[in-house]
């Protein structure tokens, strides 16, 4: 069964940037007086293309499109079940879990971002 | 003879049948490398530290195998490892004809050097938890001897002494809060006087590439130098907060200059590995400045932690082209002492020992185009790409791998040649603006998609070149369909062998490079191949295991063989002359 995308996008609006946004308000030990670098950036927890980017496009090439160190991901006909459970467990000696790492609704908006992908 | 008189008779002659039975040199067995050994420009019957000597020529002055002789190699024993998870990558080491080395998880063995027979073995409870949730992990990439112990570092973040005679922990130190980092150890430490010495894992994570020292004998952390601004000067080259984004990771050995006392290391990339700041990169991006101490070559006082000198390969590093990669081959000419050093980019560097003052800095690789040039006289990039958001045109080269891969070269004493294996291969690339990941979790911050892809010159490929290391000349080369991953080593025997990715171990005539010999150990090779003496016998050793992050790349560049090519496995082979 595959998780409608509008869920996903609803769990995608949801999501806070508390962590980023607790790291911003610390101050630079060194006293720099230039603009935290973060500031430059949106914030991009729940866009899958940008969090594919940080994370999976290290083994999966091409955005998902080619295979690398991992397997192509576009069109795959795995199902949503098990691609949650890979990312959130992972596989020993391939790839890492993610479980404690991102939320439901980043794993939502990862899978959506692989969904979409064309060829 | 009463009962007491018989019992002390026999004792006496059982005190005698085992000083008999030990011979002297076992009961006088060395539990540290001498000082002269590590010092020396060839490892003799040892290979006491992972570079071969402090020199780190990854030669053995070893020569029963000989070119004359070298087509009568076969295998002498063969050892295979529990739970070889992405194969083998450690180079063994060998003191007094006994073979140490590590496999995944931090697992360690201790074998006769002329029969394999184990002697002991050391399996670290390690958390297992932690380990799934890590992308560099569980391999280990090496050992240290010294005071007595066997060092070696965990993926969670330990550092753990052994008696080298036995194989019980002396001490367990915790250096790294991994489940906050999620970076550990996979790299060789390096024992340097009353220290053991070791460099933390990575270049994608958000934290400060530590490198250690520690008390040999105590275990007791004695210093800790930052990578990522661990200086005043330093703090200066990272824009606003973004030190925090870290990288940096010393995540190879580096090595020791006994004569002005410097530690000589190498330091990986700063975070994300793709920068979109541009041509503007000293202002904006991620990131923005020099980024020091990342993708830098330093030299640190190793009693007291503190940095003498360094030089920073690339500045504001926006390829990830670690300098953690490349052996420091310390040799003299014309009267100058220099230290000759490969970078992940695929370019030579070739540094005053005294000061780390570019002497020269020539490239082994063809495809090369994230910079025009690099100065040799200054070492200043020439002509660098400063990658904006969007899709990078043309591909960028080499590809993330590097020119230059982990493992190390060798440099043979006796004809002045420096052998060292290079790739060519380019990738597809697009940058994305991503939200720098400034708190410490179990994410890689790449800011990138990429694509491998043949270079514009012909296939993916890889290469073996002979060249002097100071210009750079070449006196010959050997191509392969697959670039090789392992170590090479050059022998006295005037031999220089190297193990491939399809599982093929070459050995060439070092001053021609004529194939003189070869063996199938049936999978690629990922790990270091060292030679040693035992019993009177001169052995080479070489762990076969296919797997690493490199490694994995070449089922999409390739397909077979190594789309079927077993990955968790692996074994230790080990070569001798046929009687």
């Amino acid at each position: 069964m595959r998780i409608p995308l509008v869920t996903v996008a609803s769990l995608a609006i949801i999501w806070p940037w508390l962590s980023t946004v607790s790291f911003a308000q610390q101050s630079n030990p060194a006293g720099s007086a230039s603009p935290p670098a973060q500031g430059e950036a949106s914030p991009n927890d729940l866009d899958g293309r940008k969090m594919f980017s940080s994370n999976c496009g290290f083994c999966h090439q091409d955005g998902g499109r080619h295979a690398g160190r991992g397997p192509k991901l576009s069109k795959s006909e795995r199902s949503d079940e098990f691609m949650i459970e890979r990312i959130k467990k992972g596989k020993t000696g391939s790839m890492p879990a993610y479980g404690d790492v991102f939320s439901d609704a980043q794993i939502g908006a990862l899978l959506a971002y692989i969904r979409g992908l064309d060829d | 003879m009463t009962f007491h008189e018989r019992y002390a008779v026999g004792c006496a002659a059982v005190a005698v049948a085992a000083l008999v039975t030990v011979s002297p040199t076992r009961a006088q067995a060395p539990t540290q490398p001498q000082e002269a050994a590590l010092n020396a420009e060839a490892a003799q019957n040892d290979w006491p530290t992972y570079h071969g000597t402090y020199k780190s020529y990854h030669y053995s002055g070893l020569d029963q195998i000989n070119t004359g002789n070298v087509k009568n190699l076969e295998v002498a024993w063969m050892h295979f490892p529990e739970r070889a998870t992405r194969g083998i990558q450690s180079t063994p080491l060998a003191l007094d004809g006994v073979l140490y080395y590590s496999g995944s998880y931090s697992r360690i063995w201790a074998l006769d050097g002329a029969t394999g027979k184990t002697i002991w073995s050391y399996t670290p409870e390690l958390d297992e938890d932690l380990v799934s949730k890590q992308t560099h992990s569980p391999y280990n990439r090496g050992i240290a001897i010294g005071h007595g112990n066997l060092y070696v570092g965990t993926v969670d973040g330990r550092l753990i002494a052994l008696d080298l005679k036995t194989g019980k922990p002396v001490w367990d130190t915790k250096l790294l809060d991994s489940k906050k980092m999620t970076v550990g150890f996979t790299g060789a430490p390096l024992v340097v006087k009353d220290k053991v010495i070791i460099g933390a894992q990575g270049g994608e994570w958000p934290h400060r590439g530590p490198i250690f020292g520690v008390e040999g004998k105590t275990g007791a952390k004695k210093w800790e130098f930052l990578t990522v601004a661990g200086t005043e000067e330093a703090m200066k080259t990272w824009g606003g907060d973004s030190w925090r984004t870290g990288g940096g990771g010393g995540w190879m050995p580096g090595t020791y200059d006994p004569e002005s006392n410097t530690v000589w290391w190498g330091t990986a990339n700063p975070a994300p590995l793709y920068d979109w700041g541009g041509p503007d990169w000293k202002k904006s991006g991620p990131r923005p400045g020099e980024n020091l101490y990342t993708t830098s070559v330093i030299a640190l006082d190793p009693d007291t932690g503190k940095l003498k000198f360094y030089h920073q390969e690339l500045p504001h590093d926006a390829w990830d082209f670690d300098s953690s990669v490349g052996e420091f081959v310390m040799i003299e000419r014309g009267g100058k002492k220099l230290v000759v050093h490969a970078n992940k980019s695929g370019y030579i560097f070739v540094y005053d020992r005294s000061n780390a003052k570019i002497e020269n800095v020539w490239p082994l690789v063809k495809n090369i185009n994230f910079v025009k040039s690099i100065d040799p006289k200054t070492g200043e990039l020439i002509g660098r790409r400063d990658l904006t958001e969007g899709k990078v045109d043309p591909p960028l080269c080499p590809a993330i791998a590097g020119g230059i891969s982990w493992n190390s070269g060798a440099y043979s004493p006796k004809n002045g040649l420096f052998y060292r294996i290079g790739q060519e291969w380019c990738m597809e690339l697009t940058v994305e603006k991503t939200t720098p990941v400034l708190e410490p979790m179990a994410q890689l911050n790449l800011g990138a998609t990429f694509k491998f892809i043949p270079p514009p010159d012909g296939p993916a490929r890889g290469h073996l070149s002979a060249r002097d290391p100071v210009t750079g000349a070449k006196k010959w080369e050997v191509n392969y369909k697959y670039p090789p991953l392992a170590s090479v080593l050059a022998t006295a025997g005037n031999l220089v062998f190297v193990p491939d990715a399809e599982g093929v171990v070459h050995a060439y005539n070092a001053d021609t490079g004529e194939e003189l010999w070869s063996r199938n150990n049936g999978m690629g090779h990922n790990a270091g191949i060292i030679s040693y003496m035992a019993g009177g016998k001169q052995y080479i050793a070489v762990p076969a295991g296919w797997g690493s992050l490199v490694a994995d790349e070449f089922v999409a560049l390739y397909g077979e063989p190594f789309k079927s090519m077993s990955k968790n496995t692996g074994a230790l082979v080990v070569f001798a002359l046929r009687q």
